[in-house]
């Protein structure tokens, strides 16, 4: 499942992966992730210029988990 | 134990794994697995297999420059298991191995049926997940290590292909005097244009635009 994916990479690259929360909201244009960080780690999933952030998206995209879904990934602090 | 490492050439090939695993050439043997002669604005590559029966390998170097490398090994594993992890939570199977080892750089090998779409567009994809394990591998306190990705040897084939992109550009800037502005590439990619068609005197390369992903304008300079 999405969630997991995105749970899993948040998990792997935080300080503190207990405070990595995922949520998903379904719309009907499509699926929104909301990822909650610990505030010292938001730096971590998104990164300089969002370079982090954009690779997990790019990845997301790339799943096939989500078949043919639109998939948004918001990133909350 | 066996490892895979990959030249130019054999002798190089050979050579390499000897430094790595710091063995002498006598206690392994040695198995072809892909060699491709170079040629004219082609690099040559040999992916060589080595057999060896010494464990002590890694061990056996105690010398402080060995250090880091020993303790890169139990990150290693780790590393490995992130890329497969991520993987096949995207959906998709996937077998990780070590394609070569070297100071400060780790080549990852990927093994996917769906390679093509790990790969994605221009290689999009690939990046983005080598941009992830890169990140995990800093988080990890391997910060210094640089991990490189690699499936069905597109990085290999891409490379290629650049150089002979940029070698064909150039060949039409100096026919047609008029400057010619490249594709959007990641600082890799522009590096190898650039570097490829340094040597070649009535033409320019310069780098254009913001950003991660820049265009190069190749210019004609030479005397009309």
């Amino acid at each position: 499942m999405e969630r997991d994916l995105i749970e899993y990479i948040a998990k792997s690259l935080v300080d503190d992966p207990s405070a990595v929360s995922v949520r998903t909201v379904e719309t009907e244009a499509g699926l929104t992730i909301e990822l909650r960080v610990a505030p010292a780690d938001i730096g971590k999933v998104i990164g300089k210029q969002g370079r982090i952030a954009k690779a997990i998206r790019t990845v997301l995209s790339a799943s096939s988990v989500r078949g043919n879904k639109d998939v948004r990934l918001q990133i909350l602090d | 134990m066996e490892y895979e490492f990959e030249a130019r050439t054999e002798e190089e090939a050979i050579e390499l794994a000897a430094r790595e695993l710091g063995l002498s050439r006598e206690q392994f043997d040695v198995e072809i697995l892909e060699s491709q002669k170079g040629g004219f604005l082609k690099k040559g590559k040999t992916r060589i297999k080595i057999y060896t029966t010494e464990a002590k390998i890694w061990a056996a170097e105690e010398a402080p420059a060995a250090r880091n490398r020993v303790s890169a090994k139990d990150g290693e594993a780790k590393i490995l298991e992130f890329v497969t992890g991520l993987v096949e939570r995207m959906g998709y199977n996937c077998k990780a191995t070590v394609l070569f080892r070297e100071e400060q750089k780790l080549g990852i090998r990927l093994d996917s049926s769906s390679a093509a779409i790990l790969i994605g567009k221009k290689g999009k994809n690939l990046d983005s997940l080598q941009l992830l394990v890169n990140v995990y591998a800093g988080q990890l306190g391997y910060g210094n290590l640089r991990v490189i990705l690699d499936t069905e040897n597109y990085r290999i084939r891409r490379e290629e292909s650049i150089v002979k992109m940029a070698y064909e550009t150039a060949e039409q800037v100096r026919r047609n005097r008029v400057s010619v502005l490249l594709e959007a590439m990641n600082p890799f990619e522009r590096r190898i244009v650039h570097t490829t068609l340094n040597d070649i005197v009535d033409i320019e390369t310069k780098s254009e635009g913001e950003g991660l992903y820049k265009q190069v304008r190749v210019t004609f300079r030479g005397k009309i």
